[in-house]
């Protein structure tokens, strides 16, 4: 962070005489704010990864002591194996940590931050205090949720869905206060993320450049912007299960308590309500920032901007009526799981268009194949084939059978990891120089694209095998059941390449930390990219611009006739360009 | 209010407007959680519910509802009094706000004392209670008192968190803008903005007041 | 701010308004709707509830006089509400 500081300003920036504490760590810039989420949310991915890496040792090697797990409590892994209570928290805690502080915290938190006042031409967001109190809230939030691995009896065991009664009894599951953290956690995130959702909501509708019409907006802002309305409505309804959760266990509610006339399956429902729309949070913005990376990478507009927009709707609205997929086996009333079966399979559709548009774009472009187009690709590739194995999930009669297996473990990690991170790892490579003035090296972002690629494949994609021959998701031992025996040397398989996968990842961090101090300098507009933000100087300066910018033309004119470059910036006026009409009082 | 840098047409309302109808459409979201759990688990309940008024006091909770009311009048004749230039009329119809607001979140406690002192908790009926006698004697449905209490002290206590909250904005706006003469006929979001949210909390009373107290 | 000129709505009214809706809530609730069928008198409490909901939210959040995107913004959870209460309910009656 402190290249921030080091790199000169020009005469863009006004005058900045603010402490360092007030520059740095309490800041209401977006940019910064955006830097502080990236941080906290790579720290949470090692944490996740970490997680994950005891996971796969479990399962690949069962009840052998884990290197380096002497560190580990005597009451979860004495001499280093791994016990049963322990290996619950282990796939609790890392779907918690992955899909909310890890993936969430970088798709919203870091690019909607960061992308969307400097992507439509405004100096910050609509609300830069909210802003900051929402960094500060998902970090009271991470510290918190941190602190459950560490309390007596540790973290929560009902998986990362905290499905009742299993989570609401303290007698049942055998944790302590570490169920009471989880729930207060979530809490203290749902705040941060609708104080986000609503800066962003606000910014798009009212702060954008004279001439950023709704249509000349780039397909990442529509993403974060669709995101933000699916976060507000929807984590809400998870902060209300959630403190229905907490009061369940600590003031003896009965919600969910059946000997008391609660059900069950209201847990289930809140949640999914809520987790639905949340995974389509965890993958948009991934689409719109990959949207932006091929259009790059291809010197070409992107194929049908216009359909991409109402898909990303339409795949938003058709979020809140699929959620049941999730419980197909969970004994819901079977009508109503026969519709969400058929909207399940609907969304399908706009998802598929696309990834089409996406090819399109890429066909017949003068393809550059920079480490962020590599991701991109990577992307459209490794999500295809997740949403691939969604369709056969969508179907009821099929999901009866790979409910809770491995074949939806992979399915997860297809869209999450093949298709959210790669959009993650690209868009770090292509917004560094924005962000810190300095470009990350080139050569070693594509040796580890390629090995992580690799790596993912090998780990992942046996998953669907092994998920098919009946291999059940947050199991301890496969070896004690004889029907999982033959599959066994494939979870050897996928834990000696999960090894791999994580080893890999070192590349990424030095890559990154090496380069924030020592990469080379970034020239103003390295990837010759269309976005207003490369019209400033990297690193953008606090304030942006001193006026905003007019803007004259849509995002993708790449490779557009009249000009000698391959891309025109959307405020740079050509002779043919009108002014765009005064809009009264803006906002 | 004014904006300080040209901007596209958004939605024609100022941000500071724009973003609190934003975040009272997260809190429509909010309480549709546990409301919805409410209609849900009752529609489902394994017997009868208790009947209206039996556990819960109408009488004062009426009256309660009726201050409710009555602030949500003053607040928007503070706003419209700042709206027409009386900054005097806005102070004292603000101060009636918080002061109504404060009322209502005082009788709720008092209430919660009551219900308590008689049996009535979060989860359900406390053993050795007054109510736990009418449950015995059969003037009360046992099957249904721990969905009942659950379901009352989670809507109504989030509620009152949020007439607090409410109260305690509108006591900080009051004594760092509103006393001061920082509002003017030109620039008074803070009032304007602060009332749609006060408006709102009453909105959900008034829901609540219904199913939960009257049903 | 959208400085619309026209006169303030009846404040005092409405507050009349809901003030009778409340008193009349009260008497449907406890008085004189006592052999009435629990399914019409929650219905007809309801339609009082939401008469009263609609007062606040047209006059004093001022929705009635707002444009037509505003008013989007707001009505927008209720579909979403309609759907989690209906999907928790059919759990029911099956």
């Amino acid at each position: 962070m402190t290249t921030v500081a080091a790199s000169p300003h020009t005469g863009h920036a006004h005058h900045d005489d603010r402490s360092f504490v007030s520059k740095y760590i309490f800041s209401t810039d977006h940019k910064i704010i955006g830097i502080q989420f990236l941080f906290l949310s790579l720290f949470f991915l090692l944490v996740g990864g970490i997680l994950a890496m005891q996971i796969r040792w479990q399962l690949g090697f069962p009840g052998k002591p884990m290197p380096g797990g002497g560190i580990l409590p005597q009451t979860m892994a004495p001499g280093g194996v791994i016990l049963p209570e322990y290996y619950l928290q282990l796939v609790t805690m890392h779907g918690t940590f992955m899909v909310f502080f890890a993936i969430m915290l970088l798709l919203v938190g870091v690019y909607a931050n960061f992308i969307i006042p400097l992507k439509l031409g405004a100096h910050d967001m609509a609300f830069p205090r909210i802003n900051m109190a929402s960094f500060w809230s998902a970090f009271v939030s991470g510290i918190l949720m941190l602190s459950s691995l560490f309390v007596a009896d540790g973290a929560p065991r009902a998986g990362w869905t905290m499905y009742v009664p299993l989570s609401a009894r303290h007698d049942y599951s055998g944790v302590g206060f570490g169920q009471e953290l989880w729930s207060i956690s979530i809490i203290f995130f749902g705040l941060s993320s609708v104080l986000g959702s609503l800066n962003y909501i606000t910014t798009v509708i009212n702060n954008r450049a004279p001439g950023m019409t709704w249509f000349r907006m780039p397909l990442s802002v529509w993403a974060l912007f669709i995101t933000a309305v699916l976060g507000l409505l929807a984590v809400p309804v998870l902060a209300g299960a959630a403190i229905m959760l907490l009061f369940e266990q600590v003031l003896g509610t009965h919600f969910f308590d059946p000997s008391a006339g609660g059900q069950v399956l209201l847990w289930q429902h809140l949640f999914w309500f809520f987790g639905h729309p949340e995974v389509y949070i965890l993958i948009l913005p991934a689409m719109g920032l990959v949207s932006e990376l091929i259009a790059n990478g291809s010197r070409k507009p992107i194929f049908g901007y216009h359909s991409m927009v109402f898909a990303i709707v339409g795949i938003a609205f058709l979020s809140w009526i699929v959620w049941g997929h999730h419980m197909f086996v969970s004994g819901m009333n079977p009508t109503l799981g026969s519709s969400f079966m058929v909207t399940t399979l609907l969304i399908a559709v706009p998802t598929a268009i696309k990834v089409f548009n996406w090819l399109s774009t890429m066909w017949r472009g003068n393809l550059r194949f920079h480490t962020p187009m590599l991701h991109a690709i990577g992307f459209v590739t490794m999500f295809t084939i997740g949403g691939l194995s969604g369709i056969f999930m969508a179907a009821t009669p099929l999901d009866m059978f790979i409910h809770d297996t491995y074949f939806i473990v992979a399915h997860i990690h297809y869209v999450l990891f093949g298709g959210s991170l790669f959009a993650i790892f690209g868009s770090i490579v292509f917004w560094f120089p924005k962000m810190f003035g300095r470009m990350m090296n080139e050569a070693w972002g594509k040796v580890h694209f390629w090995l992580t690629f690799i790596f993912f494949n090998t780990t992942f994609f046996p998953m669907h095998m092994i998920g098919m021959a009946g291999h059940m998701r947050r199991l301890y031992d496969p070896t004690i059941y004889e029907f999982l025996r033959p599959v066994q040397p494939l979870n050897v398989f996928i834990s000696v390449n999960a090894f791999l996968l994580f080893a890999v990842q070192i590349i990424f961090f030095v890559n990154f930390w090496w380069s924030l101090f020592k990469g080379e300098k970034a020239s103003q507009n390295p990837w010759e990219d269309n976005g207003l933000e490369w019209t400033l100087p990297n690193p953008a300066p606090h304030g942006n611009w001193e006026t905003p910018p007019t803007v004259y033309r849509g995002p993708y004119e790449f490779s557009a006739p009249g000009v000698t470059e391959d891309y025109l910036p959307q405020n740079r006026k050509l002779p043919t360009d009108r002014e765009p009409a005064l809009s009264p009082a803006g906002h | 209010m004014d904006p300080p840098f040209p901007a596209e047409r958004g939605v024609d309302v100022y941000n500071k407007k724009l973003g609190m109808w934003v975040f009272l459409a997260s809190e429509v979201m909010f309480f549709a959680a546990l409301i919805g759990s409410y209609v849900i688990l009752r529609f489902g309940a394994p017997g009868e519910w208790a009947k209206p008024g039996v556990v819960l006091n109408i009488k004062i909770t009426a009256f309660n509802t009726f201050l409710l009311i009555c602030s949500s009048v003053s607040m928007v004749k503070a706003y419209a009094a700042v709206s027409d230039g009386d900054i005097g009329k806005m102070r004292f119809w603000l101060l009636m706000t918080i002061l109504g607001g404060a009322c209502f979140v005082g009788i709720q406690v008092f209430e919660y004392i009551h219900l308590v002192e008689r049996g009535f908790v979060p989860a359900g009926v406390r053993e050795g209670s007054e109510l736990a006698e009418m449950v015995a004697k059969g003037e009360l449905p046992g099957a249904t008192m721990g969905l009942y209490g659950s379901t009352f002290f989670t809507m109504t206590g989030f509620h009152g968190f949020h007439v607090t909250c409410g109260v305690i904005s509108m006591l900080f706006l009051y004594l760092t803008k509103a006393l001061p003469g920082k509002y003017t006929q030109q620039d008074h979001a803070g009032i304007e903005v602060v009332g749609l949210y006060w408006h709102f909390v009453d909105l959900v009373w008034i829901i609540l007041f219904t199913i939960v107290y009257l049903i | 701010m959208a400085t619309t000129t026209h006169k303030h709505p009846p404040y005092i009214m409405i507050w009349i308004y809901l003030a009778v809706l409340t008193a009349l809530e009260l008497g449907l609730a406890f008085e004189f709707a006592r052999n009435w069928t629990f399914g019409l008198k929650l219905t007809l409490l309801m339609i009082l509830a939401i008469w009263k909901a609609l007062l606040v939210a047209l006059y004093f959040m001022h929705l009635k006089f707002e444009k037509w995107n505003l008013r989007l913004v707001a009505l927008f959870p209720l579909p979403l509400v309609l759907i989690l209460l209906a999907a928790g309910m059919s759990e029911h009656i099956w």
